[in-house]
């Protein structure tokens, strides 16, 4: 048609980012674009490469806490529960029982946090405001509960190697209540904005298919993965702390499509909802952290741990030749194989799909760049 | 912009010329303080930080900023966030890319100094007056959303005070 | 499986090729050669007991003597994962690829290319990728490297 009209296409290059509104930090794509169809995704990180590792292998291992908050920041607890496991691994070290359970409380209000942060900048991205007002309106009240225990809002540093580093105060646990009780109607809420809307329905539905063989191919793991129906819970399947405790649901959906991955975070919120509220009704009394030296010394050896966070699979590699300081420490974050894969979703989409299967799977740039 | 630069030449020979400058430099500095509209400029925790001031508890647009996402249109960039090497050609080209006047506020310790990254890291710009001017520095890791308001308050102060005179 | 059943099971099936190794802590850590690692790697995947089809990781490690590189892999069939690792003497640094294995092995090799310097052959996209386009300072993970404008955290 359009040759017989004297009009041709021709193949172009489209530069994305690295300073653009939606893509979630500082990554930039480099498009391949034949009309407003992308035929190639050149994702090109780096601009957020701080040397986190170079960084731990010159601390001990309670000053590389704080730098794994920094790791991942939307998450900042279960990256130093990530950290801590492994290094309880490697010293063996005891966790007391009432540490474990303040660790998945502080785990799983985490986890609904940085969902919150997904579901309001993903709707923006989509150009809806009102779902980032409501997400952060709850996040305000989660970070308040974090700030009444360890007095930090995003960068916690509160698990620590053997235990956590301060007690929850009194009034933690009716504030606590009064949220989980408040939440299902709140995340009730953000559905009826978003859940059943065509304009996001149009946008989501059969956009970025990942079949579950090229997800398993490309280690995409977290909700990404189980939206393509492998039902694949680090907290079920390669279980840590007391997760084998509590009971709760691992969501799944069968398409892999933007909407799919919506659904599941939307229902993951409310699960770890329900894991905060066993964990809080059968906290025990006791110590919070078992007797740990300053700059403690962990035998020689190696260990890869990991844990669930709200991208995925996040593990520490950490090898120890008995000195204070790791030899090495390497941190491998969930949205490093997300955004692997994103070459594969991407081609033959127009581009502004491109924004919506980014924002659908919650890809951050700390933990890709480091 | 050329004109009202050159006002206060001609005006101040005139007597009383000056109640019209003075007029004048009010005007310009109320109307701009109060809408200084930011770039959303951010890299890292801080930009977390930066999106929870403009969302509903803090409520950033009672100052009047309200975030932009093209250069051209903004008169703040708030830097919200490790610079690294690799990124700080493009902060650079972001700030030139800003009409004047402009103004930016370096927010969190990594932009200030370096803050966690000082040491050991050879990948991170120890602090971003090293590329462009800075006006503000908010320390912090990462800074709450009262100190960021209170930066920007003190930028409001600062962006009032100038008079057409001053005008490069 | 259990832990223990997969060690003898992986030392039973692959006795030419893995050493199991002393230093991982609670954690199973086996040692192969550096000439085996695409055989191996591909083994453990298609075997049907094993069935390592995830791979989470690679990580590069410098000792000061020698370079290690350790694959963590698991299996989301079975629920199992371990590790090996290979190696690699400094003038000797090069090993093959394994995109061919697990495609999401493609960056987790630029990057040991990129930061310790290792040659990865076959892997068809070396360039640049964290550091700066314009960076000409060496591969800045190795435990000599240096550079003029290196700050370290000064002694107490």
């Amino acid at each position: 048609m359009s040759e017989a009209q004297g009009l041709h296409t021709k193949e172009f290059t489209l530069n994305v980012g690295p300073h653009h509104p939606s893509t979630h930090g500082v990554c930039r794509f480099v498009l391949q674009m034949e009309g407003e169809v992308i035929t190639s995704v050149t994702p090109v990180i780096g601009y957020l490469h701080r040397a986190l590792e170079k960084i731990c292998e010159n601390r001990t291992y309670e000053q590389i806490i704080p730098i794994t908050d920094r790791f991942e920041y939307c998450t900042a607890m279960s990256c130093n529960m990530g950290f801590s496991l492994a290094t309880e691994k490697l010293a063996g070290l005891e966790v007391p029982e009432r540490a474990e359970y303040l660790r998945v409380i502080m785990l799983e209000l985490n986890r609904i946090a940085s969902h919150l942060i997904w579901f309001g900048t993903t709707s923006l991205d989509l150009g809806a405001i009102t779902p980032f007002l409501y997400g952060f309106r709850e996040r305000e009240d989660i970070l308040d509960m974090f700030e009444m225990t360890c007095g930090q809002r995003l960068t916690f540093n509160y698990i620590r190697p053997g235990g956590v580093s301060k007690d929850i105060p009194k009034a933690f646990i009716p504030v606590c209540k009064k949220f989980l009780d408040a939440f299902s109607a709140k995340v009730d809420d953000y559905e009826r904005v978003l859940t059943e809307n065509p304009i996001f329905i149009a946008r989501n539905k059969d956009v970025g298919i990942l079949k579950p063989e090229t997800a398993i191919a490309y280690s995409v793991s977290g909700p990404s993965l189980r939206a393509s129906g492998v039902k694949y819970d680090l907290r079920r399947d390669d279980p840590y702390s007391i997760y084998d405790r509590f009971d709760f649901e691992i969501p799944t959906r069968e398409n892999g499509d933007c909407y799919d991955r919506y659904i599941v975070r939307i229902r993951e919120m409310r699960e770890s909802a329900k894991i905060v509220r066993q964990a809080i009704e059968q906290i025990p009394e006791g110590p919070i952290r078992s007797k740990v030296k300053m700059n403690f010394k962990p035998p020689a050896g190696e260990v890869y741990c990991r844990v669930e966070n709200s991208r995925g699979e996040m593990g520490f590699y950490i090898q120890s030749v008995g000195e204070k300081m790791p030899l090495r420490v390497k941190m491998r974050g969930g949205s490093y194989n997300q955004l692997q894969v994103m070459p594969v979703l991407c081609v033959g989409h127009k581009i502004a799909d491109l924004v919506a299967i980014m924002a659908s799977m919650d890809i951050i740039m700390p933990d890709v760049d480091r | 912009m050329g004109v009202i630069k050159k006002l206060p030449v001609y005006l101040e020979k005139i007597p009383g010329g000056n109640i019209v400058t003075t007029t004048l430099d009010y005007v310009f500095s109320q109307s701009r303080a109060s809408s200084l509209w930011y770039l959303l400029f951010g890299t890292a925790c801080c930009a977390i930080e930066l999106m929870a001031t403009g969302a509903s508890r803090y409520d950033f647009d009672r100052l009047g900023m309200i975030f932009r996402a093209s250069p051209r249109q903004s008169d703040l960039i708030i830097a919200a966030g490790t610079i690294t090497k690799k990124m700080a050609p493009r902060l650079k080209l972001l700030y030139d890319q800003m009409a004047e006047p402009r103004y930016v506020i370096a927010m969190g310790g990594c932009t200030v100094s370096g803050g966690p990254f000082y040491y050991d890291s050879y990948a991170v710009e120890k602090g971003i007056d090293h590329i462009v001017p800075v006006d503000v520095y908010i320390p912090g890791c990462p800074p709450r959303p009262e100190s960021l308001l209170e930066g920007c308050l003190t930028l409001q102060k600062r962006v009032k005070r100038m008079k057409i005179r001053d005008w490069s | 499986m259990e832990r223990n059943q997969l060690v003898s099971y992986i030392k039973n099936k692959f006795q030419d090729t893995v050493t199991l190794l002393e230093s991982g802590k609670g954690e199973s850590f086996f040692q192969i050669k550096p000439e085996d690692l695409l055989v191996f790697s591909r083994a453990i995947r298609d075997d049907e007991r094993l069935g390592m089809d995830w791979l989470s990781c690679i990580s590069g490690v410098d000792t000061g003597e020698r370079f290690e590189v350790v694959y963590s892999v698991a299996s989301v069939v079975n629920r199992i994962r371990f590790n090996y690792k290979l190696v690699l003497d400094y003038d000797k640094a090069e090993i093959e690829s394994v995109q061919k294995i697990w495609p999401g092995a493609n960056w987790h090799e630029r990057e040991l290319w990129e930061l310790y310097g290792i040659n990865v052959n076959n892997h068809g996209n070396l360039t640049r990728f964290l550091l700066p386009d314009n960076w000409d300072q060496g591969h800045p993970l190795r435990k000599d490297w240096d550079a003029p404008d290196f700050k370290r955290m000064p002694e107490k």
